[in-house]
């Protein structure tokens, strides 16, 4: 597809002749288990597979899934690359197969929010995927500025051949209220913004207009992406994410917030 | 009164269906209108918010997926179709915009290859001192081998299947030309004509869009053979503004490749 989308009579006219149910995902392979949790390497993933009991992997294409229990619940852990096309591949597949009642993304950010320092504990308010842009039309010559892009919402598919239009996606309510509770490593625990994309923005101009505009509170690579595959597929989620977090650092608030998850 | 009776026709799935041989997407309703009309025996389906529609075309079990548009929702909606319909090919199809001068209104592009451009690194600059993205560097789509361990990266994209360009680049366009090419894909609607040269000149890129590179990508990790097909809708050094109802020329190509199509 390409640009702002149009909509067609076609979907109209279905759409007002049926309501579609949301269909089911398809047969687990396995009974479904309480908690996904995503992570972008092995070295966030680590202190979680020490803990992990009566563990098993499984493979499917590029991606690889862990299976146990930590804390007394089931599990699956996969890791996303840390970008948005694996981090999704990965959340798609573990939520068809493993069916979980919760996502939890975790790792290290990047502050976009200036009054955030290292270790702080970012904890998912709201999530925004800030990669969707419309630049203004300009003649050759007249350069490329991205302090004059637009927004483009994402347009999440929408049962009966529809669309949605958002530029952000929620967190679960239940999960937000025990994971605001947890211990930072270094710092702060407070809620905000999970900003994601599969950019390394360090103009500071730049950094100033996304916090600005999507009002982001860091940058990872893949948080909002899993967020907006969770809310795709109706499986609530979370984000946990430890600003220029150390190895083990996430690893650990994810293991406090399965330790606090009922 | 025919899309009357597909809509009645929804059932839900509750376990993968019987495989096909074709998975054709587009991102928009418009984008499958020609090819679902086309369809033998069409019935029609959902996972999750994404609708299907199944039945054959030129012999072949085709799987038709309305995928919704960009990363996101394709990725989503991509993986879900593979691990329920197990196809042997998959095509990606849709519009784009033109990349490059050569290019207009209702021109075909058979993806060479499809690559996502949106993967990016800034040089440190200090607050006052701008952003200049043509001095971005782009950072490729990799996946793991897991049977080696290691994450490749896929610099030039993936490349689209030698048989089905050769059929792709023997069947008619009834709008306008055919071309093989480069198909990027990025969440992104690029008007700034320095910043389109430079993804021209950077990637080889002939058209933009939102999701061919990354199905690309999902087909590659499976080993599931694919193609994309774009059509030109908007071509911003000729000044033609999107024309949404140029998905029409994509969509009856497609089923002329369909039909074209030996068995798999």
């Amino acid at each position: 597809m390409r640009g702002p989308s149009v909509p067609s009579l076609l979907g109209f006219f279905i759409a007002a002749l049926l309501v579609c149910p949301a269909a089911p995902l398809g047969a687990a392979s396995v009974a479904p288990v309480d908690v996904l949790l995503a992570a972008p390497s092995d070295t966030e993933l680590r202190p979680l597979l020490d803990k992990l009991k009566n563990g098993h992997s499984e493979e499917r294409a590029s991606w690889k899934f862990w299976l146990g229990t930590l804390a007394g619940k089931s599990v699956v852990l996969t890791r996303t690359e840390g970008d948005p096309l694996n981090a999704v591949a990965a959340t798609t597949l573990a939520i068809r197969r493993y069916a979980p009642k919760l996502v939890v993304t975790f790792g290290p950010s990047r502050a976009h929010d200036p009054a955030l320092r290292p270790g702080d504990l970012l904890v998912s308010g709201s999530f925004v995927a800030f990669d969707g842009m419309v630049s203004p039309v300009n003649a050759l010559g007249g350069g490329s500025d991205s302090l004059r892009w637009q927004k483009l919402p994402h347009l999440l598919a929408t049962s009966g051949e529809k669309e949605t239009a958002v530029f952000s996606f929620p967190v679960d309510g239940k999960a937000l209220a025990i994971a605001i509770k947890l211990p930072a490593p270094r710092g702060r625990t407070i809620p905000g913004v999970l900003g994601s994309a599969a950019q390394l923005n360090r103009e500071a101009d730049r950094v100033a207009w996304i916090h600005q505009e999507w009002g982001t509170s860091s940058e990872d690579g893949e948080s909002a992406h899993i967020a907006g595959c969770a809310q795709l597929l109706g499986v609530p989620v979370i984000g946990l994410r430890v600003i220029d977090g150390a190895e083990g650092e996430a690893g650990a608030v994810a293991l406090n917030f399965m330790e606090a998850w009922k | 009164m025919k899309f009357l009776i597909l809509s009645l026709l929804v059932v839900t799935v509750a376990r993968a269906a019987e495989p096909v041989e074709v998975l054709v997407q587009g991102a928009e309703n418009l984008e499958v209108r020609e090819i679902v009309a086309a369809l033998e025996q069409p019935v029609k389906s959902s996972i999750g918010p994404f609708t299907f529609w199944t039945g054959r075309i030129g012999g072949h079990r085709i799987a038709v997926q309305l995928t919704g548009q960009a990363l996101l929702n394709c990725t989503t909606s991509t993986i879900l179709g593979i691990e329920e319909f197990s196809p042997k090919l998959i095509v990606n199809q849709g519009t784009s915009g033109a990349q490059a001068p050569y290019l207009t209104l209702h021109d075909i592009i058979v993806g060479r290859r499809a690559l996502d451009y949106s993967g990016l690194i800034t040089p440190v600059r200090a607050a006052g001192q701008g952003t200049y993205p043509l001095r971005w560097t782009p950072v490729a789509q990799s996946l793991r081998d897991l049977v080696s361990g290691q994450l490749v990266v896929f610099p030039e994209g993936f490349s689209g299947d030698p048989a089905a360009m050769a059929v792709a680049l023997r069947t008619r366009n009834p709008m306008g030309r055919v071309f093989a090419g480069v198909i990027g894909s990025a969440h992104e609607v690029n008007l700034e004509l320095d910043r389109v040269r430079w993804s021209h000149a950077t990637f080889g890129m002939d058209v933009e869009e939102m999701e061919s590179g990354h199905v690309a990508a999902i087909a590659h990790a499976y080993g599931i053979r694919y193609i994309a097909f774009r059509v030109v809708s908007d071509a911003p050094y000729d000044g033609v503004p999107f024309y949404a109802l140029a998905a029409r020329a994509t969509g009856l190509f497609t089923v002329s490749f369909l039909q074209n199509l030996p068995p798999l």
